[in-house]
């Protein structure tokens, strides 16, 4: 259903074509069979289920009596003994708690102490909880000047009494703030100094919340025994517990953990008298739940045997609510009616759980468990039940935290379910909801709905999506049809309320639609691989798996340059974040715009920004202030000075971090892509693949985070060279080029650089083949590899042939990467393609035009098609959805400043009908229709069924002027010429024949009577014969051509109705499918209507 | 005139060609020979309004009948035989009952579900009663929703085969922007197709003792069997409604014949066959062959014409998609394959009675029913009563007998989504399955009825036909109850130049060639058109 796909998030513009997906390629028909699917699953879980006949309908009440279907629970855990077995298990989340001390463990052994947990699973599919004691947070602060080891405990003492001073309240009733402060030997990470190494005080405190206090009052201006009051400026204060936990215990997300024999205790069930500080009970509803000291457990890199993935159990489920005639279904008035669930174990093809849990009787559905209740209540409760007894490591569905999970809880609170919101792993921690805003520079600000379920992931596919792909529409069915190539039913939800109160059979289609919305998250996890990557960049970067959904990219690079750092003795500052002023980006060689017909070569340094910060050792740490260099004695050998004129020094001084962590990086995926061309287990493939692409993704994100100024630790004279470099290597390459391919240096063309971005140029070589500019281009980027110091490598990428270059940024041309003799695509940059606030049909139309142009290579072809396009339009002949645009309803029509097309329609739409009107939320589709001279554009909106409903004309005008003629102009400006492409192709005869509908509401019609005109001629006819007496002659040719006409649309008409009746999977039942996003929606809806009005038309010719 | 002027190529043999040559004294016979065998009742007459004689003398005053001159003018002047034989045209007694098919007023506000629903709603009591015979009357009959798990049991359902190549509307739209043309088959037929029944409430996926290959979407039969706890269902047998129950025919007393013929593919570019239709034209109005072939053309009671009376490359699929600009002072590119037909169906009617049904490739409506087409094109021939203008199917009485069928589409759609080849035992197979076209509406245009299929066989048809096989086929069979059927496979006239002679009073059929005269088939280009 669409109304609970909100949050959108901010249309995505701009960009490449690349990320569209293939339509054609392999197709399934299979939306048509999706029960019968959900038979096959059965098939294969027979071997495991007893003999049991009938189907799974469990009557209402009996859900958790004996005969609970026994695949929802995990694998039999085998006995552990501690002192005899060894426990190894994937980690898969990892969060901290304050809790009461356990004797025996390491660490402080009274009051509150923080404990880190760790929830994972064995290769056995079993689920650990696992406690880990004894770490605690630290801070550092540099030792001021005299300080020795006799101020420690004075230190200490002062700065106990601060904090405890400075708290507000004392709940947790701690005595003791300041653990232990020692003298350590450390350097401060952010610039050259000359290896100084210097006193830093390592506080530890004795909670993490108390190191934000502690450092508050060191800045502040502190005092302490002989010394006067002064300002402590602190180090790495601001590191999240759990990231310096994984950063100290050399643990990374997903990673394999042993815990060797002897060195662990395992916890028992125990009641609530018989625990004691040394014997605690389990408090998870995991299988093993051990404790063990943090310098105990060992923890395995990611690397042979421990690449691999445990089992984990991956849950995916929908609901449905029976929402009330024209209001978003609210969760203190609406009811859940319907929640299907799916359990698949990663890495296995198909679910082996599915059931559906429904309000009131439901038929069975062969292949899945049907689970009936009387009491929304006890439905609720049940699957709540539910995902407790099948202990789901990851959960996932579409849209599920922002609508499905909230409605669920806040729906569960209205019915009072007290046992409901504990969906966690940890007994007793009720999931509450909280808003959260974040915002990033890659996704802009979004806001959020946060439930906490200790130990599960909550893996969202639609943010998961939204992170990822750029795409024209979000809706699960767009999304499936995108990715999967199937269309998916969509059922309007002001029926889902009528099917809910039909009988057991309406229910049951409810139910498989509900099941199907279930299904389709994991198949598109799986099918793009979205665990698999996210779990290699955990790896890689080493945060928590949920790091990734819920936080930027910083923090990524923090957690590696936090391990880099380690390893030298070097320690990061905290820096107040200041908006700076912007620094000047990447250069582009100004294009010679044009239609290139021959090959035109394209050089590109790879990964550009990460090889200058390697090849010019460009780091924090090697950084040197103005004057420094004097002052430290470095000779200009020792340094060198970047074209924006700051000063590193060189590796031979001192090796930067960053370009330590960038080798990393980068040898990581060469040898992940080494191993990716040797394997050929497809599933190891993928995570190969995942992994390379997470290490390049992250490589480049150390660029970001030197100049991300509110960031962490902003150094813009690192970013700044950064581009500085590439602006001089772009120019450089430019004239090197440009000098050596010369008719004078015997070739057989001067050569011009047409255009350059960032990090590649294009040249045009003078050669007339592919393969010879593929040479070429090859023998120039080695030898203007030659003047750049390693890595940065100029490498020959591909060939362009033809190229069409329309301006910066903006160029498409046919690649050649892999073979000189056939291309590989079609590439498209900055074009049109993607673009949602476009209508479909301007993508479509200069996608095809490009086609024509550069793979048949026919100009005239594609101005040709242009033309008809037009006149397509002109005559009402364009299926109206190429001409809906769609735009999300964020507010309503008074928060909304400046008036807008969207809105406006919405609210008239609640005028007409405020059953089916768009709620806030959903996304709006119109089409702009014509209005008299003088109506404000927003006025013209409209929903593009009424248009079709009553005969509303379109604004051609508007499309073509608005919407075709920039983007048209621009591809065919540089091969028709700037005059000339706008007179052939926005006037001339095609331009001349409209068909002018007459609206069947509004206006004039009110007083008009309509009288018949002959078919033949237009005469006015007295009666309602087809043609006049002149024409009658010429009757039998006019009868042809409209019966011919009818002929074609009832062919339309068959194929489209019975495409659509084989996609919902019934013959015996109506369509009830709403999907807007389904590109035969509007179809069926104009052939239906243009067939009436055909057979209207012939049947005047009498039978 | 529809024939060029060689009308007896010199290189004909035959000695029957030669007969014919001779009564009437050689190939130059005059043009104004009006019919030798004539319908003597029903010539038009002046009472007939707008359509009457005298506009049809205005339109071509060469073949029309002329009023007064009917007794007299079948003895050719000049003729060296004294006594001018004049051969009256048998006259049964015929009822068009084809109103099922006709629809008048269409609306296109519904969808196709209803048809399924209806179909599966009719037959299933008639499919429970057979069940019943072949079972056992204790047969448990199931619906899917009550079924129990390994319960031996009878379900009635309508088929859906799941099919992977099956072409999709929706595929075409979105490779239509990247201009991938989908291959045409001849078969959408695969490995992987699969059997579904649905009843009226669910559906469920057939294993076992049933020919995937061989059944088609929306079929009605029942099954009998078992659902393994897999979710499918084995079948262990399955009957279909069979033949439904039949009026006996009259018995007459004298040999009548129906000559059945279809795909003329006017316009099109088989000049062979433009020759063959003028002979078979010439022959059935009594203008070929001694006096004992022109008795004999005079049994000849009726001429069925089973569409496709154009050719296929008169359908101009480009105009539908092309830019209006560009097509708009074009005309269809059947007006001058419809301007021939007339000419030509005006010889035929002027002497006997024709039936003419449309085609896929004939301008009317695509959706079966076809309706019939309309008579403005046809301002010669439609001035005659004799002319029928017929729909698609079309159903008959004759002197008795039933005639049922169609002009070939139902046939060969489920020849496109099946593993049967032969257009007569997809015909025979329709039959039993009690539907004309189970394949409408899935992948067979079919108008979205309401509250009926008009294709479910109520009646037994005597003579059960389908136009535009590739070849003549047809053979008798006999129904459980007795019901007596002749199915033919009409075969496709400009491919063929064949037509088919059914006995009405025998039942029998017999092709009859008019071939022509391409080299290499000498054998078979002797006119045989004996009977």
């Amino acid at each position: 259903m669409d109304a609970k796909r909100r949050n959108g998030g901010p249309p995505m513009g701009g960009a490449s074509q690349a990320k569209r997906g293939k339509t054609g390629g392999d197709w399934e028909d299979s939306p048509s069979i999706f029960e019968e699917e959900l038979a096959l699953f059965e098939e294969a879980d027979m071997e495991e289920r007893e003999g049991q006949a009938g189907h799974d309908v469990i009557p209402v009440g009996e859900l958790f009596s004996a005969d609970l279907n026994p695949r929802w629970r995990r694998p039999q855990a085998a006995p552990l003994n501690p002192d005899s077995d060894t426990l190894v298990f994937q980690q898969i989340d990892l969060d901290y708690y304050l809790g009461a001390a356990v004797a025996g463990m390491p660490g402080q052994s009274q009051g509150n102490v923080p404990i880190i947990r760790m929830f994972g699973v064995t290769d056995s599919g079993n689920s650990v909880c696992c406690h880990v004691h004894g770490f605690a947070p630290y801070f550092y602060t540099p030792a001021p000047n005299g300080f020795t080891s006799d101020h420690l405990s004075e230190f200490k003492r002062e700065l106990n009494s601060a904090v405890l001073k400075d708290m507000r309240s004392n709940k947790d009733n701690i005595s003791v703030t300041v653990l232990a402060v020692d003298i350590t030997r450390k350097e401060s990470m952010y610039g050259y100094h000359g290896k100084r190494i210097v006193d830093f005080l390592c506080i530890t405190m004795a909670m993490p919340r108390l190191i934000a206090p502690a450092k508050r009052l060191l800045e502040q201006g502190f005092k302490f025994g002989p010394f006067p009051i002064q300002s402590f400026s602190s180090y790495e204060a601001n590191i999240d517990f759990e990231i310096r936990f994984m950063v100290d215990s050399d643990v990374v997300g997903c990673c394999w953990i042993e815990l060797p024999k002897g060195k662990y205790r395992v916890r028992e069930e125990r009641n609530v008298g018989e625990t004691d500080t040394h014997h605690p009970g389990k408090v998870s509803l995991c299988q093993y739940e051990v404790d063990v000291g943090w310098t105990q457990l060992i923890s395995h890199p990611a690397e042979g045997e421990y690449q691999r993935i445990a089992p984990l159990r991956v849950l995916s489920f929908d609901i449905e609510c029976a929402g009330r005639k024209g209001i978003f279904p609210e969760a203190e008035k609406d009811p859940v009616i319907q929640i299907a669930s799916m359990v698949q174990r990663q890495g296995e093809k198909e679910p082996f759980i599915r059931t559906v849990f429904t309000l009131q009787s439901c038929s069975s559905i062969v292949g899945s468990q049907v689970l009936c209740f009387t009491k929304e209540s006890q439905l609720l409760q049940s699957w709540a039940e539910f995902v407790r007894t099948v202990d789901a490591d990851i959960i996932t569905g579409y849209n599920i935290q922002n609508f499905d999970l909230p409605y669920l809880l806040n729906r569960a609170a209205t019915l009072k379910v007290h046992l409901f919101p504990y969906l966690g792993r940890v007994r007793g921690i009720k999931s509450v909801l909280r808003d959260s805003s974040f915002q990033s520079k890659q996704m802009g600000r979004r806001e959020n709905k946060i439930l906490n379920m200790e130990g599960r992931v909550q893996f969202d596919l639609f943010q998961v999506l939204l992170r990822d792909y750029k795409l024209r529409s979000y809706t699960l069915n767009a999304v499936s049809f995108h990715f999967l190539q199937e269309q998916k039913e969509d059922v309007q939800h002001s029926i889902i309320t009528d099917l809910q109160n039909g009988n057991e059979q309406t229910r049951r289609r409810l139910a498989v639609y509900c099941l199907k919305d279930a299904y389709l998250p994991l198949r598109l996890l799986q099918k793009l691989m979205c665990v698999i990557n996210y779990m290699e960049m955990a790896r890689v970067t080493g945060v928590p798996l949920t790091y990734l959904l819920s936080r930027g990219q910083q923090i990524k690079v923090v957690s590696q340059l936090l391990r880099q750092a380690m390893k030298q003795g070097l320690v990061m500052p905290v820096v107040k974040p200041e908006g700076g002023e912007d620094y000047t980006g990447a250069t582009v060689i100004e294009p010679e715009k044009g239609y290139y017909s021959v090959p035109i070569a394209t050089l590109d340094f790879s990964s550009l920004y990460p090889s200058i910060m390697m090849a010019h050792n460009l780091c924090y740490t090697t950084l040197l202030q103005k004057g420094s260099a004097e002052k430290l004695g470095l000779t200009p050998e020792d340094f060198i000075k970047t074209p924006t004129g700051d000063m590193f020094v060189k590796s031979s001084v001192r090796k930067g971090l960053l370009p330590d962590i960038l080798e990393d990086l980068l040898s990581a995926r060469k040898k992940a892509k080494a191993e990716l061309k040797k394997e050929t287990d497809p599933f190891k493939k993928q995570v190969l693949d995942g992994r390379q692409l997470a290490l390049k993704i992250s490589a480049n994100s150390v660029y970001g985070f030197t100049g991300a100024q509110v960031g962490k630790l902003p150094c813009l004279e690192i970013s700044q060279s950064v581009t500085g470099f590439g602006r001089q290597m772009i120019e450089q390459t430019k004239q090197l080029v440009e000098s050596k391919y010369t008719i004078s240096n015997g070739y057989q063309a001067d050569a011009k650089v047409i255009y350059g971005d960032t990090d590649s140029v294009m040249v045009k070589l003078g050669v007339d083949t592919v393969s010879r500019a593929m040479e070429v281009g090859r023998e120039a980027a080695e030898w203007v590899s030659s003047h750049f110091t390693p890595p940065i490598k100029l490498e020959f990428e591909k060939v362009y042939y033809p190229y069409l270059l329309i301006n910066k940024k903006r160029y498409a041309g046919l690649y050649f990467s892999s073979s000189a003799d056939t291309h590989d695509k079609m590439d498209c940059k900055g074009i049109e393609t993607v673009r949602r606030d476009n209508c479909t049909l301007v993508a479509n139309l200069i996608n095809t035009c490009l086609q024509t142009i550069l793979i048949d290579r026919d100009p005239q072809g594609a101005v040709a098609h242009a033309k008809e396009v037009i006149s397509d339009l002109l005559c009402n002949r364009i299926d109206i959805s190429q001409l809906v645009i769609t735009k999300e309803l964020t507010r309503t029509a008074q928060e909304y400043a400046g008036k807008q097309a969207h809105v406006e329609l919405a609210e008239r739409m609640k005028k007409r009908d405020a059953g089916s009107a768009p709620q806030l939320g959903d996304r709006v589709p119109y089409v702009i229709i014509k209005a008299a001279k003088g109506v404000a554009a927003y006025m013209k909106s409209e929903d593009p069924i009424y248009v079709l409903e009553n005969n509303i004309p379109i604004d051609t005008q508007y499309y073509l002027e608005q919407q075709l003629s920039k983007p048209l102009l621009r591809i065919f400006e540089p091969i028709l010429g700037e005059s000339k492409a706008e007179s052939v192709l926005l006037k001339g005869d095609h331009t001349r024949c409209k068909t002018v509908l007459t609206s069947r509401v509004g206006g004039l019609m009110a007083f008009a009577t309509k009288r018949s005109t002959c078919i033949g001629c237009r005469a006015v006819l007295k009666n309602d014969a087809a043609v006049c007496d002149f024409c009658k002659k010429k009757e039998s040719e006019l009868y042809q051509k409209e019966i011919f006409h009818l002929s074609t649309l009832e062919e339309r008409f068959s194929r489209l109705w019975t495409q659509c009746q084989r996609c919902q999977g019934s013959l015996h039942e109506d369509v009830l499918c709403t999907s807007r996003d389904c590109p035969i929606f509007y179809m069926r809806k104009k052939v239906q209507k243009d067939l009436d009005d055909q057979e209207k038309l012939v049947s005047r010719f009498g039978w | 005139m529809v024939p060029p002027p060689q009308r007896f190529p010199p290189e004909l043999k035959s000695p029957l060609q030669i007969s014919a040559a001779q009564s009437y004294g050689g190939p130059a016979r005059p043009q104004e020979s009006p019919p030798r065998v004539q319908e003597k009742a029903r010539r038009p007459s002046p009472g007939h309004g707008p359509r009457g004689p005298i506009k049809a003398a205005m339109f071509s005053e060469v073949s029309a009948p002329r009023e007064g001159s009917s007794s007299l003018l079948l003895c050719r002047p000049g003729s060296e035989d004294p006594e001018p034989s004049v051969f009256d045209r048998v006259q049964p007694a015929y009822s068009p009952c084809a109103e099922r098919f006709k629809l008048g007023e269409r609306s296109f506000n519904r969808q196709y579900a209803h048809i399924y629903a209806t179909r599966l709603m009719q037959m299933s009591p008639l499919l429970t009663e057979r069940a019943q015979q072949k079972w056992g009357a204790d047969v448990r009959v199931r619906k899917l929703c009550d079924l129990q798990m390994g319960e031996q049991c009878c379900i009635v359902g309508t088929l859906f085969k799941h099919m992977e190549l099956q072409p999709s509307i929706l595929k075409e739209i979105s490779e239509e922007h990247n201009l991938l043309p989908q291959p045409p088959r001849t078969k959408y037929i695969s490995e992987s197709d699969e059997l579904i029944l649905e009843d009226e409430l669910q559906r469920i996926k057939l294993e076992g003792n049933i020919d995937v290959e061989k059944f088609v979407t929306g079929s009605v039969i029942a099954i009998y069997g078992a659902e393994k706890n897999d979710g499918k269902f084995t079948v262990e047998d399955f009957c279909t409604a069979d033949l439904p129950p039949q009026t006996p025919r009259t018995t007459l007393s004298s040999d009548r014949f129906v000559l059945l013929l279809s795909g003329l593919g006017l316009g099109g570019s088989h000049a062979d066959s433009m020759l063959a239709l003028q002979l078979l034209v010439d022959m059935v109005t009594g203008q070929l062959g001694d006096q004992g072939e022109q008795s004999g053309a005079a049994t000849i009671s009726r001429v069925l014409l089973a569409g496709n009376l154009l050719s296929q490359s008169t359908q101009d699929k480009d105009a539908s998609t092309k830019a209006k600009y560009l097509t708009k002072k074009t005309q269809a590119g059947t007006v001058d394959a419809m301007r021939l037909l007339d000419e030509m169906l005006m010889q035929l009617v002027a002497s006997v009675p024709v039936d003419v049904m449309p085609g896929q490739y004939d301008p009317t409506n695509y959706t079966l029913p076809q309706q019939p087409l309309h008579h403005c094109m046809f301002p010669l021939s439609s001035t005659y009563p004799t002319l029928q203008l017929a729909s698609n199917p079309h159903q008959a009485t004759l002197d008795g007998v039933r005639i049922l069928g169609t002009s070939g589409q139902n046939v060969k759609d489920i020849q496109k989504y099946s593993s049967m080849d032969s257009h007569l035992e997809i015909l025979e197979n329709t039959l039993r399955l009690r539907h004309l076209a189970p394949t409408a509406p899935d992948t067979l245009g079919c108008y979205p009825f309401y509250l009926k299929d008009p294709f479910i066989l109520e009646e037994c048809p005597h003579v059960y036909f389908s136009g535009n096989a590739p070849s003549y086929q047809a053979k008798r069979i006999t129904g459980a109850d007795g019901q007596e059927v002749l199915l033919v496979a009409i075969p496709e006239f400009s491919s063929t130049q064949t037509a088919c002679l059914v006995n009405l009073r025998t039942l029998e059929c017999e092709p009859i060639r008019f071939s022509s005269f391409s080299a290499g088939d000498d054998e078979e280009s002797e006119m045989n058109i004996s009977h």
